[in-house]
């Protein structure tokens, strides 16, 4: 009998570079030591997720910020437990390992000649930035998109090099907001859904695909926003997180309903979020 | 049928048979109830229980250890590391376990090799084990007062996932019947001998009388089942199974059927570590708590509701063609609280009868069709 491949191995990886996003969070830019690993991750979908080894440290589950067609393979990490703060604590040069990548991911092909509403808070950013770039790469497949993004203050605004360059091109509504502006600030205050108000602004209902993602208190109240406007459930579209150790369907501890978060998830239509009964 | 008959005093020929070239594993009596499954020796051979009250501690072990290494990591020179998977080949033979321990293995054998990914280290320590089953026939020794194998469909007599089946026909003779080709080829041995028609008529007999033997506890699952799946169980009820249960997790470290694990990274020497997995419950307060301190799943009654909705609700029997409960009564011998599986089963019956009238949705139909 042959034997199977070992799905809890992970690969090594190199650390290339270390980026400041916001306090606590960092993007860390790495590549496999094997090209033929990187090609074969390469594949990955919007969505999907890795698991992250660092040694002596532990394994953790982290979203994959970058899109397939990007060349960078990155992870943006806050440091909340042992192993982020492991993590935080590598240098350019070090090796950790990644095994990956899992989950359903976003079917972004499916959405062809749909229009595209990104709703994000914090670091809710983070999964949806792969659909955000993956989307922007393939322009052509897609109506309207639409980004509409909030933080605390303007100094915990993700990817700030991206949401610049999104506010200024052509193809692509992009709206900011901050709940305490700081001198300097000439944009929206308030919560997200403040920004759906703003003048001008028209959120398209028909053929749209909404993805949302955020903490709890903001996810609850754009999520009655969109519905307020007329969304139906199965056209809001978040990525669940949960306490994961396998990756793969067998640990048992993001199991939710009928749902294995880390196998039918975490990619979920607002309407199955619902059936699966649990806090987001 | 590819069966065959023994001696009773050749039943440990079978044993040192297998001893060849597997480590065997098989039942003995400690004191009192106490029993437990060690590895079969020179010196304690004599002392194999075919006839004993099952012990709490499964056989499961022998596919899913408590604690397993998966992998050592270790740094090299130049800041690499390297993974080294560790892999346990031992071949090794269940010998007389029980049939609801054989459906859990078989239920296992669903869970890690039939799904989207396949276990590798569940998978060589599976394909390594020959499994002999023993059918429990003895009412005083073999059932106990917490077995419900014949609501669960398991028992007493395993229908697959055995590479041997034996059964105590009684008058000192015991039926073999073959589940493999590999159980199958053990029959060359010469103390094997040819089943007539009275020896198969006799374990028709045996099994019809043994299923009327068993005992006060009873686990009528239909109901239950299609409660759960429908969500119609009450809150109160959940919270009333919440309110008992004391968090040990005894409930899923002794089930068969159970196959959620965590994993650990420890340090065993200077630059190594290793990567060890081992059993979880979701029983207990951390289980599904986050970096961060978010726990979605805070309330003990949302703990339980979840490990009864995960063993009985109607999508996931569909999704391993099996629940995950073997009737094997270990969890209502072991809780504090009695809040084991046939407690519940019959909790939840109770009282979602009481608060969902079967008779509800059938009388809708004709007042609609009056109204119509």
């Amino acid at each position: 009998m042959s034997s199977t491949e070992n799905i809890y191995l992970p690969k090594v990886v190199q650390l290339d570079r270390v980026v400041d996003e916001i306090h606590e969070v960092r993007t860390f830019v790495w590549h496999f030591e094997d090209p033929v690993d990187q090609a074969a991750f390469k594949k990955f979908r919007p969505g999907q997720f890795a698991q992250v080894s660092i040694f002596g440290a532990g394994e953790f589950p982290a979203s994959l910020p970058p899109s397939p067609t990007e060349n960078e393979m990155f992870f943006t990490i806050r440091t909340v437990g042992g192993c982020t703060a492991a993590l935080h604590r590598l240098q350019p040069g070090d090796r950790f390992a990644v095994r990956g990548p899992y989950g359903n991911g976003f079917p972004m092909d499916d959405y062809a000649g749909k229009n595209l509403v990104f709703v994000a808070g914090g670091i809710g950013l983070i999964p949806l930035r792969s659909c955000i770039v993956y989307a922007l790469a393939h322009r052509e497949r897609y109506q309207r998109i639409q980004i509409y993004y909030g933080a605390r203050t303007p100094r915990e605004l993700m990817y700030l090099s991206n949401l610049r360059a999104w506010e200024q091109a052509a193809e692509i509504e992009c709206q900011l907001t901050v709940d305490r502006a700081s001198d300097g600030w000439t944009g929206n205050m308030g919560v997200v859904g403040s920004l759906f108000k703003r003048p001008g602004v028209r959120v398209p209902v028909e053929n749209t695909i909404a993805f949302v993602c955020g903490p709890p208190v903001m996810f609850r109240f754009v999520i009655r926003d969109l519905l307020d406007m007329g969304f139906r459930e199965d056209q809001i579209m978040s990525t669940l997180e949960r306490y994961m150790k396998c990756g793969v369907g067998k640990c048992g501890h993001c199991c939710i309903g009928v749902a294995y978060v880390c196998v039918d998830g975490p990619v979920f239509t607002y309407e199955q979020i619902k059936k699966l009964g649990e806090d987001i | 049928m590819r069966a065959r008959v023994i001696d009773q005093a050749d039943v440990l020929k079978l044993v040192d048979l297998l001893r060849q070239d597997r480590q065997v594993i098989a039942p003995f009596c400690g004191r009192g109830r106490d029993s437990y499954f060690d590895v079969v020796t020179d010196v304690n051979r004599d002392r194999i229980r075919l006839h004993v009250p099952n012990p709490l501690y499964p056989p499961k072990r022998c596919v899913l250890p408590h604690i397993e290494r998966m992998m050592r990591m270790r740094r090299a020179a130049g800041g690499l590391w390297n993974f080294e998977p560790d892999y346990a080949e031992t071949p090794l033979a269940l010998f007389g376990v029980r049939s609801c321990d054989v459906a859990g293995v078989r239920h296992l054998d669903r869970f890690y090799l039939g799904r989207e990914y396949v276990d590798a280290y569940y998978e060589r320590r599976r394909r390594n084990l020959f499994v002999v089953n023993m059918v429990c026939t003895d009412p005083e020794v073999d059932i106990d007062d917490n077995c419900f194998c014949v609501c669960a469909d398991t028992g007493p007599a395993a229908r697959d996932a055995f590479d041997l089946q034996l059964m105590d026909l009684g008058g000192g003779e015991y039926l073999v019947v073959a589940g493999t080709a590999a159980g199958e080829n053990l029959f060359s041995a010469p103390f094997f001998r040819p089943a007539t028609a009275a020896h198969v008529e006799r374990r028709r007999a045996i099994l019809t009388e043994v299923r009327g033997r068993f005992r006060s506890t009873t686990s009528w699952f239909a109901a239950t089942v299609r409660y759960i799946s429908r969500g119609d169980v009450l809150d109160e009820t959940w919270e009333e199974i919440g309110n008992r249960c004391l968090e040990c997790g005894a409930c899923t470290f002794i089930c068969p059927a159970c196959t959620c694990f965590t994993v650990s990274d420890r340090r065993i020497g200077k630059d190594e570590y290793e990567r060890v997995r081992m059993w979880d419950s979701c029983a207990l307060k951390g289980f599904t708590r986050m970096a961060g301190g978010f726990n979605p799943r805070r309330a003990v009654h949302d703990r339980r509701n979840r490990r009864f909705f995960r063993k009985l609700a109607h999508y996931f029997i569909q999704r391993e063609l099996s629940m995950a409960c073997v009737g094997c009564g270990r969890c209502a011998a072991v809780c504090h609280g009695d809040v084991g599986m046939p407690s519940v089963v019959e909790m939840i019956r109770r009282a979602t009868a009481i608060a969902v009238p079967p008779t509800a949705e059938s009388a809708s139909v004709p007042s609609e069709k009056v109204t119509a």
